[in-house]
């Protein structure tokens, strides 16, 4: 209260022109709209698919100016002020002891008129309102400013001399070879199961379902010959599906990765990590030390034998919004990565730790419990056999992955820190100074109880969604000393 | 306020009672509308014809003048020198209490329904993927933003 004009800010709107990039922004959103809009145009109703066009032209407008009308922000003395809402206000009010970092993006459009978009990082994980506080447009010099002020008023320990980048070689730098090996590796599964529903989708329009046993029977009962035919075509097809559905699985890949990581920078600071990449969309955004909670260095089967791992940093907030931890190497060497980490002060990882594994039981209880879906799968061998054998090999590989996962599986207490190794598709091993922790859960259920196991699950100020760090199946009383262990420097 | 002994804990505004009235009838009204079409509709020819056209709109009555003041007796909220607490719920009790140095921003919200019967809830955000979003309703405006620059003081003191 009786706040000086000083204390407060001055009101500011975002920047005139939000009333073009935030068009843009509300016509992508609007794929509901299309698609209704393409259902009237492609049934003949003109009329009523330009009405609708018109309508959502006009909505859109509306609400954009609605929304530029009523947002105001105030850079304070202590806090930024964000008052927004057309119908329902909210007055935000965000101290600047809490900004974690301050994210500066520019899409295409914004690029192109000057403007960015700043979210400020305070780690308050408010789920469903990503944005902890967001000015979707304000003019660049402005962001820029506003991310000096909030680093000065943070007390970071330099007052900001200007911090162009001249001064210094990154401590991390990705050429475009490396953004697009980075890319081939990036193979996308998901794009793959997307593809493949889709076929599925189109095949059920053309009246083509090749898991209806109808559809076999009527192809054996026309003849063999017939039959003959349709199997090795269905398997000409399959291939070259599949090898068309590899090569979209590796372009959209490298077109992700490409957009994404682009000219990716890692500049050591003053004030953090500073990470900028982007093709079209450029994000700039800094990362304090201080905060960083946990270091997880990840791989893969196939990136692990040309030597390649990604490093993660977990901090308070979340990388670009909502993508979990903060990615500060995409595609890097051992050497690149602990040069990074001794950026932290953090040694790199000593291989000849006191690594300790997990109980086989891990893998023995997912494979108990994936032996009771193997009765159905062995009911649909005997009905269709197609089905039947995928269920079963998919259960085995399902199982493989577990044992081999379980394999990789270690942990160590290496000092000040913990280090938890597990995976085998998604390698991961996790780094995790004692000092960070926020919580040990020790878990036991009545199977566990029965062997003698328990997990433990590590709580950290930070990170994913669900993920406390865990160590599933280590011996009870291993599982005991170990939270005694990581909870000593708390005694 | 005094540091050492805690005060009191306080009520919310009594203008709040209208507004979880107005929320109440109006998270009821789609079920009692849906109801009386289902019965007009489907139940037609059976001998329940009529039976939730009446019953439905009875319990809506009944939760409408019952609930809110049950849930309204039930708020309240503390501000010790460190911490804010806050106890809501009718049939599951909470009671929640976060130290002031843990909030990492705030928000002050006015709905539609806030804004007829003159009040505000104050939304305090701490880090955190668990029980992160503590709220207070049924503020009078001022006092929420009274509360919120009380907080942020506190959260300011607190530097490494």
């Amino acid at each position: 209260m009786s706040s000086s004009d000083q204390a407060v800010g001055v009101a500011e709107r975002l920047h005139p022109l939000y009333l073009v990039t935030g068009l843009g922004r509300g016509l992508r959103q609007m794929a509901g709209g299309y698609a209704a809009i393409g259902y009237f145009a492609a049934t003949g109703s003109w009329g009523t698919a330009l009405l609708l066009l018109a309508g959502i032209a006009v909505v859109l407008t509306i609400g954009v100016f609605l929304y530029w009308k009523r947002f105001e922000y105030r850079v304070g003395a202590n806090e930024i002020r964000i008052d927004s809402g057309i119908l329902s206000r909210t007055h935000r009010s965000i101290p600047f002891d809490r900004i974690q970092d301050v994210d500066i993006s520019q899409g295409p459009v914004a690029r192109l008129l000057g403007l960015a978009r700043v979210a400020f990082e305070t780690g308050a994980s408010a789920g469903d309102k990503s944005d902890d506080g967001a000015l979707a447009a304000i003019s660049l010099a402005r962001a820029a400013e506003i991310r000096e002020l909030v680093r000065a008023r943070r007390g970071a320990a330099v007052a900001s001399a200007d911090l162009t980048e001249t001064e210094a070689a990154p401590i991390f730098a990705m050429d475009p070879p490396r953004v697009f090996l980075a890319g081939l590796f990036n193979f996308s599964l998901a794009v793959i199961a997307a593809l493949f529903g889709a076929t599925q989708t189109v095949g059920d329009v053309a009246g083509l379902d090749f898991f209806t046993r109808r559809f076999w029977r009527q192809a054996l009962e026309a003849g063999s010959p017939i039959a003959d035919f349709v199997l090795a075509n269905q398997i000409a097809a399959g291939i070259a599906g599949t090898v068309l559905l590899l090569i979209t699985g590796l372009v959209t890949g490298v077109a992700r990765t490409v957009l994404r990581d682009f000219r990716f920078r890692l500049d050591r600071t003053p004030a953090g990590l500073r990470r900028r990449r982007g093709l079209l969309t450029l994000t700039d955004v800094t990362l304090p030390i201080k905060r960083t909670h946990a270091a997880i260095i990840g791989s893969g089967p196939l990136r692990n034998r040309f030597g390649w791992s990604d490093l993660k940093l977990q901090s308070l907030g979340k990388d670009e919004g909502k993508k979990g931890d903060h990615l500060v190497a995409p595609l890097a060497r051992e050497s690149e990565i602990a040069a990074i980490l001794a950026q932290l002060n953090w040694r790199p990882v000593d291989p000849s730790s006191d690594w300790q594994r997990t109980s086989p039981a891990f893998a023995w209880g997912f494979t108990g419990a994936l032996f009771l879906l193997l009765i159905p799968a062995g009911i649909q061998l005997a009905i269709n056999p197609l089905i039947g054998l995928a269920a079963v090999a998919f259960l085995t590989v399902l199982v493989a992955f577990r044992w081999l996962s379980w394999r990789r599986t270690r942990f160590a207490l290496d000092g000040d820190r913990l280090l938890i190794r597990s995976g085998w598709w998604r390698r991961r091993l996790i780094l995790l100074p004692l000092a960070n922790i926020q919580s040990v859960d020790l878990t036991e259920n009545i199977f566990s109880r029965r062997f003698g196991l328990a997990s433990l699950a590590i709580g950290v100020a930070s990170g994913r969604g669900f993920s406390a760090h865990g160590i599933a199946a280590i011996p009870a009383p291993t599982a005991r000393a170990l939270r005694t262990s990581l909870l000593a420097r708390f005694a | 306020m005094t540091p050492s002994t805690d005060p009191p804990l306080l009520a919310v505004e009594p203008g709040y009672r209208h507004v979880l009235r107005a929320q109440t009838a109006i998270s009821w009204l789609p079920l009692v509308i849906g109801a009386i079409i289902a019965d007009q509709i489907l139940l037609r020819d059976t001998p329940f014809h009529g039976i939730p056209s009446i019953i439905v709109p009875l319990l809506a009555l009944l939760a409408i003048t019952l609930i809110p003041q049950r849930k309204y007796s039930r708020l309240r909220y503390r501000l010790t020198d460190r911490m804010l607490q806050s106890l809501h719920g009718w049939m599951f009790h909470t009671d929640t209490m976060v130290p002031f140095v843990r909030v990492q921003h705030l928000d002050v919200v006015r709905g539609p329904l806030d804004k007829a019967f003159g009040t505000a809830s104050l939304i305090v955000h701490t880090a955190g993927t668990h029980n992160s979003i503590v709220t207070v309703a049924g503020l009078a405006p001022d006092r929420a933003a009274e509360i919120r620059d009380i907080i942020r003081e506190h959260v300011r003191s607190d530097f490494e």
